[in-house]
């Protein structure tokens, strides 16, 4: 098994969420670090920044218009590197369930807001490490009183933090995301 | 894997061998075994496997009937190449899964030979029993090994042809392996398998 039959790329949406609705993105200015299910600072190192400029590239593609985060963005997405150096097993669903408490929700200018992310994520195991792109309805957080994550995409296996492999996962997980579109 | 290898250079070795017990004669058998997926198995692994083989002790109990235990090893795998699969809680996953299978049936054996003696001995055999499945999907490289018991059947038909001891001979049949397992869109895993093999008496 080579490096790419090794990786898997998972997408996950909230049904309910029409994405025409959303006009206007703003990306994290920097990844988040998570080591073994803890916060572990934020970087912006050349592969950060290769996934920030492809996420850019795939979410104009798909209609959506990259705003500053002072701008009201509809919608934000954060990404995050994900490593576990423990050797036990960890439930994608801790990746999911748990991940967002550490977004600090002022940077999205909603301090005090929690995050919430649909639950039942989850069937394969791990010790290694992965990339995770969680995109969030910022339109709606005033009216929710949260920040609601309505699309998640995550990449694990082997390579993922090659420079080389970089535009082929982001573009894996759009390609099997075709509802992730919008018209202006 | 390198124990699959061993196993199948330990039973090329002693390869082919297949009891026709006369009365009151205990008889050796171990025989090579290619094993083609059926009904819904099928759809999991398409391919056959010619990693397997077959193994019985049995004693007659007549010149036509003899009684024994028979176990047996067959290795299923396939892979898949990069397919988008939908999961019900609407989680979709692009992966190249592949599917790695191992039954081990331990059977109690029954054998008809319908013609002693004969220089070409028709016989039907059956077997039920226990059947240990070690079942490995994975997705990319991420996946979960599971060991269940299971009950298994072997139905059975084949010719023996003895050597000039009348003792010894070769034998080929087919068998169809009925092995309940139910696993995710598994229902069963049975297949056809085709052996050839030799006998050896143990005692008499």
């Amino acid at each position: 098994m080579n490096e790419d039959e090794s990786r898997i790329y998972i997408t996950n949406h909230d049904s309910t969420v029409k994405f025409n609705s959303y006009k206007t993105y703003s990306i994290a200015d920097s990844v988040t670090l998570i080591d073994n299910g803890r916060f572990a600072g934020r970087e912006s190192t050349a592969w950060d920044q290769q996934v920030m400029a492809a996420l850019q590239n795939a979410m104009n593609a798909r209609g959506f218009v990259k705003v500053d985060r002072n701008q009201n963005p509809d919608l934000g997405i954060n990404v995050s590197r994900v490593y576990s150096t423990s050797t036990q097993v960890v439930d994608l669903s801790d990746y999911y369930g748990g991940y967002g408490g550490y977004y600090d929700p002022y940077y999205w200018g909603y301090g005090g807001y929690d995050y919430y992310f649909p639950p039942s994520y989850g069937y394969y195991q791990s010790t290694e490490a992965a990339l995770s792109i969680d995109i969030l309805d910022l339109k709606d957080a005033s009216g929710n009183q949260s920040i609601k994550g309505v699309w998640s995409g995550l990449v694990r296996g082997e390579g993922i933090f090659k420079s080389s492999n970089v535009q082929t996962q982001v573009q894996a997980l759009f390609d099997q995301s075709p509802y992730l579109k919008t018209n202006q | 894997m390198k124990n699959i290898k061993i196993i199948f250079s330990i039973s090329f070795i002693v390869l082919f061998s297949v009891a026709q017990a006369q009365k009151g004669e205990t008889k050796l058998s171990i025989s090579y075994n290619a094993a083609l997926p059926m009904n819904d198995f099928k759809n999991v692994v398409s391919s056959t496997s010619f990693r397997g083989f077959n193994a019985s002790v049995l004693h007659g109990v007549s010149d036509n009937l003899s009684i024994g235990l028979a176990v047996g090893f067959q290795d299923f795998y396939q892979k898949n190449g990069r397919q988008l699969y939908h999961f019900s809680d609407g989680t979709d996953v692009s992966a190249v899964v592949t599917n790695t299978i191992q039954t081990i049936p331990l059977l109690a054996d029954v054998k008809y030979n319908f013609s002693p003696g004969s220089t070409v001995q028709p016989y039907v055999a059956a077997g039920a029993g226990a059947n240990l499945i070690s079942y490995n999907e994975m997705f990319g490289e991420f996946g979960n090994e599971q060991t269940k018991f299971k009950f298994a059947a072997r139905p059975e038909a084949g010719l023996f042809i003895p050597f000039s001891n009348k003792i010894s001979g070769f034998e080929i049949g087919v068998s169809y392996n009925i092995m309940p397992f139910q696993e995710g869109d598994i229902k069963n895993l049975n297949n056809l398998g085709i052996h050839a093999g030799l006998s050896l008496p143990l005692r008499k």
